[in-house]
């Protein structure tokens, strides 16, 4: 890589004093370097180069601006960074500051790089506890609530943000305070049609929040009411009876005849992982069934043509038609399983999983023949 | 030597007590109405009297004019007719307590706290009273000088609830829950709002899907008829333009609207609509007129496939009371209908099904109910009604 004599130069080059087109001629460079492992590694060590370049985010030049702020996306991409950047240079007050100011030009870019740093345990701790400080969970679901905030920024990975933070049970239980309203504010986000990233982020955060099955009557109580926006994504147009309409909850009943399901079907499986996260306690189970949620997993079930999302869809009717488990095994979470019969288990699923990728590829193969049959010029 | 003098002051006390024992004071209360006394006496009355009459109840006038004075600092007053108000309020006088709060507003004091209690206590009132807009406006202003006056979003809030603008109530309890986030009320109120929102939408959309399925019924209603090349005709009084009123080929939702298809003009108020019963056949609600007497039958569900005789049979199994000449016998029954645009008479093989007669090609069904003519054969009414027109067979 470069010597350190180089490295002094380039550093040189980094203050805001440097004559604007050198300043760009070495950001642009490093920005090339960050966009591979072995420069991200050679920054790596050199934190008094990332602590310049952090330095001229406040530079007058957009342009400089800009590099700087993409130059932190590939280092924050890459874990073995977090560190430095965390620790060392100390990049997250004023990510954060610079993320409350709506006319902040560059919002959208400190969302992402937050969003990076936040994918690992370890960081996202150490950053959890600045946002606490500093700006506060609920300021940040505000801010990712209020439309428009930001003139020049969407803020859309706020939403990834949001579900990385909620790894932490100490973010979850923040959420899923019952004496705020911040949860409640999430929830119209599952139906977000202009941007899959935030819709993915929103879902992503509830499915991690029903993680923890003591908030389960509570999320599924009037006070929040979650089922109908995690089932509003998976139901369809399709007419269902009078009687099957009358006992949905409210916000899925009489959907007229251009209701469109959820496109991704990665959003699709997490919507199905979280219903089935709620089925895990007894009374979960019970309002599920009572709510109608087996007619829309059936029509579901027919529209749906991806053989992973269908496998999750499966086992959420598995339970709710099922019977319901012996005493003492009423809490699916909670029950003790056996070594051996973990194992099988675990067997059954290896299994599962490769089967369901075999039938993948079947498809996959299937389209493109189809593909090419059809792709031929006119 | 001191006796002397207490005896003086004795003697005069002696006297003075002695009095108590033989006359009684002046304006004494008396025993029957002092209950009544009291109640005028400022510090001992239960409700202030509606209005002061200062001949009356001049103490009380007296107070008022202190409490009142215009050289007292607006603060101060205002804060006095806030005071007021609130005692209005309590006692559930609004309308009192609106009159105080507002003369309060307009002390236009520069106590802004001040102003917002007055203006979120003059909500309250007008919220007791019904008026919400007034209400709304009320709190709406409070928030404007104070907006982390809690209980000035708490109305605003509950206005909006009263008038069901739902979104707009949510607005106010998050603006609240901003400067307030542990709230209960604002809390609960957000989600009773929601709550009520996503009902009104569900509303919203069951009366589309029914109104979409009840529009279904009548275009597949009328693509039956149709389809059976009948044809409907609008009584003449109901028609939009002054063109031809032929409906057949008017199927937008306006002509399907327009064709009220239920009874005749006047008599028979009947609601009977034509329908398409299991079979899948067309029944529809029939007329048949006796111009003789001046009568008429009406049956409700006469199948396209009946014939007439079916039903005549029937219907003159025992003869009409109006049947003077008891000669209406089944047999002996003519049916006609009438062209009214070639003023011609066509009669009816009543053999015939009633789709049959509905489909010839000179056969308008006038507001949505086919009538017929029914004259008995041979009879002298029968020659005369005949007369001078013209007349087809089928």
């Amino acid at each position: 890589m470069l010597s350190d004599s180089e490295v002094a130069e380039l550093l040189s080059f980094l203050t805001p004093s440097t004559r604007p087109d050198v300043k760009g001629q070495a950001t642009e460079y490093i920005l090339g370097l960050s966009g591979n492992r072995d420069g991200c590694r050679f920054l790596h060590s050199k934190p008094d180069l990332i602590a310049a370049l952090f330095a001229l985010t406040s530079d007058p030049s957009i342009a400089i601006v800009k590099d700087c702020y993409h130059i932190f996306i590939n280092l924050s991409a890459d874990e073995t960074l977090h560190q430095v950047l965390v620790k060392d240079v100390k990049v997250v007050p004023v990510l954060f500051k610079n993320l409350l100011d709506p006319e902040y030009l560059f919002s959208d870019q400190i969302c992402t790089i937050l969003s990076n740093l936040t994918r690992h345990e370890k960081t996202c701790k150490i950053l959890f506890k600045v946002l606490q400080e500093d700006v506060g969970m609920a300021q940040l679901v505000q801010i990712f609530c209020t439309e428009g905030y930001n003139k020049n920024a969407k803020l859309h990975y706020l939403g990834p943000l949001l579900s990385n933070l909620t790894q932490l049970p100490e973010a979850r239980n923040y959420l899923m305070d019952k004496d705020r309203c911040v949860v409640q504010r999430l929830l119209p986000f599952t139906q977000y049609q202009s941007s899959v990233v935030r819709r993915g982020g929103v879902i992503g955060t509830l499915r991690n929040c029903c993680f923890d099955h003591a908030h389960h009557k509570w999320l599924l109580s009037d006070a929040v009411d979650i089922l109908p926006f995690l089932l509003l994504p998976l139901a369809g147009p399709e007419e269902l009876t009078e009687e099957e309409n009358e006992g949905l909850p409210v916000d899925l009943q009489y959907l007229p005849e251009d209701k469109k399901r959820e496109e991704d079907p990665d959003i699709r499986k997490m919507l199905l992982e979280t219903l089935l996260l709620l089925t895990a306690t007894k009374a979960g189970r019970q309002m599920l069934k009572e709510k109608n949620v087996y007619p829309i997993m059936r029509e579901f079930h027919r529209w749906e043509k991806d053989a992973h999302v269908t496998a999750a869809c499966e086992k959420l009717v598995q339970v709710l038609i099922g019977d319901e488990p012996e005493e003492g095994m009423e809490n699916l979470m909670e029950v003790e399983i056996p070594q051996d019969v973990e194992e099988k288990l675990k067997e059954a699923d290896a299994k599962e999983q490769e089967e369901l990728e075999k039938e993948e590829e079947k498809r996959k193969q299937a389209e493109e023949e189809t593909c090419s049959n059809k792709c031929t010029p006119s | 030597m001191a006796s002397t003098v207490h005896s003086d002051s004795d003697d005069g006390m002696d006297a003075f007590m002695d009095k108590f024992k033989t006359q009684r004071y002046k304006n004494a209360f008396s025993e029957n109405d002092w209950e009544e006394e009291f109640n005028k006496i400022p510090m001992f009355m239960k409700n202030a009297p509606e209005e002061i009459d200062p001949q009356k109840y001049p103490e009380l006038a007296c107070l008022q004019s202190i409490i009142h004075d215009e050289d007292r600092p607006p603060e101060e007053q205002a804060k006095s007719l806030k005071d007021e108000g609130n005692a209005y309020f309590k006692e559930k006088n609004y309308q009192k307590a609106v009159v105080a709060y507002t003369a309060g507003l307009k002390k236009k004091c520069a106590d802004q706290d001040l102003n917002a209690v007055l203006l979120t206590n003059r909500a309250a009132s007008h919220f007791y009273l019904g008026n919400m807009r007034s209400a709304l406006n009320d709190a709406a202003a409070a928030k404007k000088l104070k907006p982390d006056h809690l209980k000035a979003l708490i109305r605003g809030a509950q206005c909006c609830i009263e008038l069901r603008h739902f979104s707009e109530a949510i607005q106010w309890c998050e603006d609240g829950l901003k400067v307030h986030p542990t709230d209960k009320k604002l809390r609960e109120l957000r989600a009773a709002a929601d709550k009520h929102k996503r009902a009104a939408e569900r509303d919203a959309r069951k009366a589309k899907a029914k109104e979409k399925k009840l529009h279904g019924e009548k275009e597949a209603l009328l693509n039956a008829i149709k389809d059976r090349g009948i044809k409907l005709v609008q009584p003449a009084r109901a028609q939009r333009s002054g063109s031809d009123s032929e409906d057949e080929d008017e199927r937008s939702p306006a002509a399907i609207a327009e064709l009220s298809l239920d009874g005749l003009s006047s008599q028979e108020v009947t609601g009977a609509q034509v329908f398409v019963d299991e079979q899948g056949s067309l029944q529809w609600p029939v007329l048949f007129l006796y111009p003789e007497h001046q009568q008429s039958d009406f049956i409700s569900a006469f199948c396209e496939n009946s014939c007439f005789t079916d039903h005549l049979g029937v219907m003159f199994e025992e003869l009409p009371p109006w049947d003077a000449d008891r000669k209406y016998l089944p047999q002996n029954l003519q049916l006609y209908f009438e062209d009214e645009e070639k003023e011609t008479l066509y009669r009816v093989d009543p053999e015939m099904s009633l789709l049959k007669i509905l489909q010839h090609k000179r056969y308008f069904v006038k507001a949505g109910t086919p009538s017929f003519i029914v004259l008995v054969k041979g009879s002298s009414y029968c020659k005369q009604f005949l007369s001078g027109r013209k007349i087809h067979g089928l």
